[in-house]
């Protein structure tokens, strides 16, 4: 317990001097936890006002010196620093602090939502346990990460936090699909979803034809290198040559192909590509 | 010898002109403590594991002064007002708590005086949440219905939350503790 000291005032009254001896001493709470009610014993005789001012509470209320002043819960609900004031004759001051209770909640952070697949440090997390006064836990408290994508197991790992936070940061799988990322402390856990999908193309390839109006060319189907189908809307580039002539065609996957018609009577080269990766060239006959 | 003005008139006008000058002299005292620059200095060798752009630097300086400048003037003057825009969160539910049960109580709270020694700690992989320890330096002064009953030059620590907002780091959690 912190001990204040308050000196006895010597006040002047009709007839004589009076030792009105106030507060001689209050404690403060050497522990106090967010949440639990407290009190502050004082000494002395007579009446006093007692202030206590902390982070979400500013109180004042008249005393008896020589009783207990009674500090409720909801008074205490907030961890940090708390200044209590005894004043008579003269104000004495101590201070103490709270700190947060157990872990109620954990905040998780997860990125991206989104995810190429094989992509090394590409998921991480970070998490933060909070007590049920959304006081920051700053106790060490052990949090368990763990990444699934369906049944299998892609990431285990137990980290303490520190300063009150705990995070990882690991590879992408090698599967498109959902990919669950869990932080788990005690009972508490929290849940978050990122999608996993396809890497850049891999072995892209061409075939097309000439027909009445021109050439129409489409891709194999569009997988990246573990085989993953790329998702649709990803655009592929058609490019033609004819002669001196050049033309380009964007077109989406649907369905895992991307299809286009290109125009021109001549003999053609065509090209394709799809973000950096490039595929098979193509020559097509003029038209007969 | 008379020292009476020549005209009444003339005479309140200049007790008017001594009041305003004096109340003038009040205000200034009164607001010393709130004009007084915050002072900050960040120190950004333990953030990690993200580094720090020094574009950040300057948002986290910038925002964290203007912080605290923000809340001295809330507990100072009571008002809610300056807290709209540098906190969130729980460190704004219990900014404006205090402030409401100060305007209760009739006490208020001066910062006078601040120097803030940051040092980031934790800086997250994608930059969305900072952590940072405040050793804060600053003149205290609790006033109850006008009248100072303490003050005190005080040393408090403090484990800080900052998340970046649309234009500015706003303060998420401000939390005392005895030591780091």
């Amino acid at each position: 317990m912190h001990r204040t000291v308050l000196i006895c005032a010597a006040l002047g009254l009709a007839g004589g001097s009076v030792s009105l001896c106030s507060a001689q001493d209050f404690r403060v709470p050497a522990s106090a936890v967010a949440g639990v009610e407290a009190s502050i014993p004082t000494t002395g005789r007579g009446k006093a006002t007692f202030y206590l001012l902390g982070p979400g509470v500013s109180l004042k209320s008249d005393v008896n010196l020589g009783e207990e002043v009674h500090l409720h819960s909801q008074d205490l609900r907030y961890a940090g620093s708390y200044l209590a004031l005894v004043c008579s004759s003269s104000c004495k001051n101590a201070r103490f602090y709270v700190t947060e209770a157990k872990p109620a909640s954990l905040t998780f952070l997860v990125h991206p939502s989104r995810v190429p697949v094989s992509q090394s440090d590409a998921v991480s997390g970070v998490a933060l346990a909070f007590d049920k006064f959304h006081n920051e836990v700053l106790t060490p408290v052990a949090v368990n990460f763990q990444l699934t994508a369906g049944t299998a197991s892609l990431f285990s790992r137990q980290v303490r936090t520190q300063d009150g936070v705990a995070w990882f940061r690991t590879a992408s799988g090698k599967s498109a699909g959902g990919l669950q990322v869990v932080a788990s402390l005690d009972d508490l856990s929290a849940r978050r979803a990122v999608q996993q999908v396809a890497s850049e193309p891999c072995n892209l390839r061409i075939e097309g034809q000439r027909t009445a109006i021109g050439i129409a060319v489409e891709t194999e189907p569009v997988h990246d290198c573990a085989g993953n189908v790329v998702p649709d809307g990803t655009i592929v580039t058609f490019t033609a040559t004819e002669g001196n002539s050049r033309s380009t065609v964007d077109a989406p996957i649907k369905k895992g192909i991307a299809r286009a018609q290109i125009s021109g009577p001549g003999e053609a080269s065509i090209s394709v590509a799809s973000g950096v990766v490039m595929g098979n060239e193509l020559r097509i006959g003029a038209k007969p | 010898m008379n020292l009476m003005p020549k005209s009444p008139s003339r005479f309140f006008s200049g007790l008017r002109g001594i009041a305003i000058v004096a109340l003038l002299i009040v205000s200034s005292f009164n607001l010393r403590g709130a004009d007084t620059p915050v002072q900050v200095q960040l120190d950004l060798k333990k953030a990690g594991p993200r580094a720090v752009e020094s574009l950040t630097e300057k948002g986290i300086l910038r925002d964290y002064r203007l912080a605290w400048t923000s809340m001295a003037q809330a507990l100072e003057f009571n008002t809610p007002d300056p807290l709209e825009g540098p906190f969130a969160g729980e460190a704004k539910q219990q900014l404006l708590q205090t402030v409401a049960r100060q305007q209760h109580s009739g006490l208020s709270q001066r910062y006078g005086d601040q120097y803030h020694r940051l040092v980031a700690v934790f800086y997250a992989p994608e930059g969305d949440v900072m952590e940072l320890h405040d050793t804060a330096e600053y003149q205290l002064q609790v006033s109850d219905g006008g009248k100072i009953i303490h003050d005190e030059h005080v040393v408090i620590h403090y484990v800080v939350l900052m998340t970046p907002g649309a234009d500015r780091w706003v303060i998420r959690q401000l939390q005392a503790v005895p030591q780091f």
